[in-house]
């Protein structure tokens, strides 16, 4: 059963004000005050470096576990909401390979469901290891994938997602198995809706009824397919995108909001695909989850379509 | 449900239609004035980002400060049902 083995997560200390954002990003004294009093967005943070491997490396400099267990890692997965991050023909995502001892994995990026594709990749990373396991290929004992996500906010659009949320930069680094004890994946369930489609602007307004019962229905997926009760659920781990959203999850799903783990939405922004790992860290350290719990995880990618995901998990 | 019977301050909760009527008139500059009665999103259109705006807009000129984690939108059918919400759900701020 796919498994966390370890998660490191890095956040710059360089935060910016969401006031300070809106004469480049262009928002009106309205649009401000909104993403402050009640998408719950006050800064988010900036790492003064621009280097996009650095930002990655810092993420994968605490992860460690990976520490002399390098040449157990067979798959390095890029989980990404951007399609592009760097020109033709620099490539982080290898660079980092080349700097952590782990020239050797096969290296690849997931972004095709945008900010929920950092679920995508921790299940995809646990498909691979446990397939190469039954195809009798597993030469060694515990094979692993490291799972990165983290992105610099370098354009309008890698920073702002028009009246919904500002992203942060930040990164983490993941280490996945196929078949460990420790946070142990239960259910992954997912809902491509390719009508969604922001680049057109066609359903915008579709969506916006539509997303938060299309989200909920599939965290209720996952749970069923982990026979596991909402009200079984020790914290739910969201994505970052801003805090009246998950207000108003909570009231639908009827979960309580003190068992959502928001704490970092109105420091660090919507942290792209960092944010359920962040958040999964932030629980840790809260000492909000046990073992023996079970959390889920949620997110949702908006960009050529929408992903609505969720992911149970036992701690 | 009348603001009486929900136990609400009348005078209170007609301030709050009057000022949501006109904050409507002007964010979706329709022909018409827009009234109590009115259907938010089959009538009106209202999004949630434009719903944001209205609350924030009404904390502002009432100068209180709405709950909003309490407003379920899918019970909101009416501008009177979100009148009667926010003078449920206020305080002044």
């Amino acid at each position: 059963m796919t498994a966390l083995e370890a998660v490191s997560v890095y956040l710059p200390p360089e935060r910016i004000p969401v006031e300070s954002l809106a004469g480049p990003l262009g928002l009106t004294e309205m649009q401000v005050k909104l993403f402050r009093r009640f998408h719950g967005l006050r800064e988010v943070g900036r790492d003064p470096d621009p280097s996009l491997q650095r930002l990655l490396m810092k993420a994968a400099a605490g992860l460690d576990a990976l520490r002399g267990q390098e040449h157990r890692v067979r798959y390095v997965l890029y989980a990404r909401t951007m399609p592009v991050v760097a020109p033709y023909p620099a490539n982080p995502l290898h660079e980092v390979c080349r700097a952590l001892g782990l020239g050797h994995a096969l290296a690849f990026t997931v972004t095709h469901q945008s900010c929920a594709s950092g679920l995508l990749a921790i299940d995809m990373a646990g498909r691979l290891l446990a397939a190469d396991a039954a195809d009798g290929q597993d030469g060694q004992a515990g094979p692993l994938a490291l799972v990165l996500s983290g992105e610099k906010a370098f354009t309008r659009e890698a920073q702002l997602f028009a009246d919904t949320t500002i992203f942060g930069e930040g990164a983490s680094a993941c280490l996945v198995s196929a078949f460990g004890d420790r946070d142990r994946m239960l259910a992954y369930a997912s809902n491509v809706r390719g009508e969604f489609d922001s680049a057109t602007g066609a359903n915008d307004a579709r969506l916006q009824r539509e997303y938060r019962p299309s989200l909920a229905a599939v965290m209720r997926q996952a749970l069923d397919e982990a026979c596991v009760a909402l009200d079984d659920i020790r914290v739910i781990l969201p994505h970052n995108v801003n805090m009246v959203t998950w207000q108003r999850m909570c009231l639908l799903l009827k979960f309580p909001l003190d068992r959502v783990v928001l704490d970092n939405i109105p420091a660090s922004g919507h942290v792209f695909c960092a944010d359920v790992f962040a958040n999964y860290k932030t629980a840790c350290e809260r000492g909000l989850l046990r073992p023996g719990d079970r959390y889920l995880a949620a997110a949702v990618g908006a960009g050529g379509g929408a992903t609505f995901a969720a992911m149970v998990f036992e701690h | 449900m009348t603001a009486h019977e929900t136990g609400l301050d009348p005078a209170f909760r007609k301030q709050v239609v009057d000022a949501m009527t006109t904050v409507l008139d002007r964010l979706l500059d329709r022909a018409e004035p827009v009234t109590e009665d009115m259907r938010l999103m089959e009538e009106l259109g209202l999004s949630s980002t434009l719903g944001l705006e209205l609350m924030l807009e009404l904390e502002d000129q009432l100068m209180i400060l709405i709950d909003v984690e309490l407003l379920d939108g899918d019970q909101m059918k009416t501008v009177g049902d979100l009148a009667t919400f926010v003078a449920g759900h206020s305080r002044p701020g």
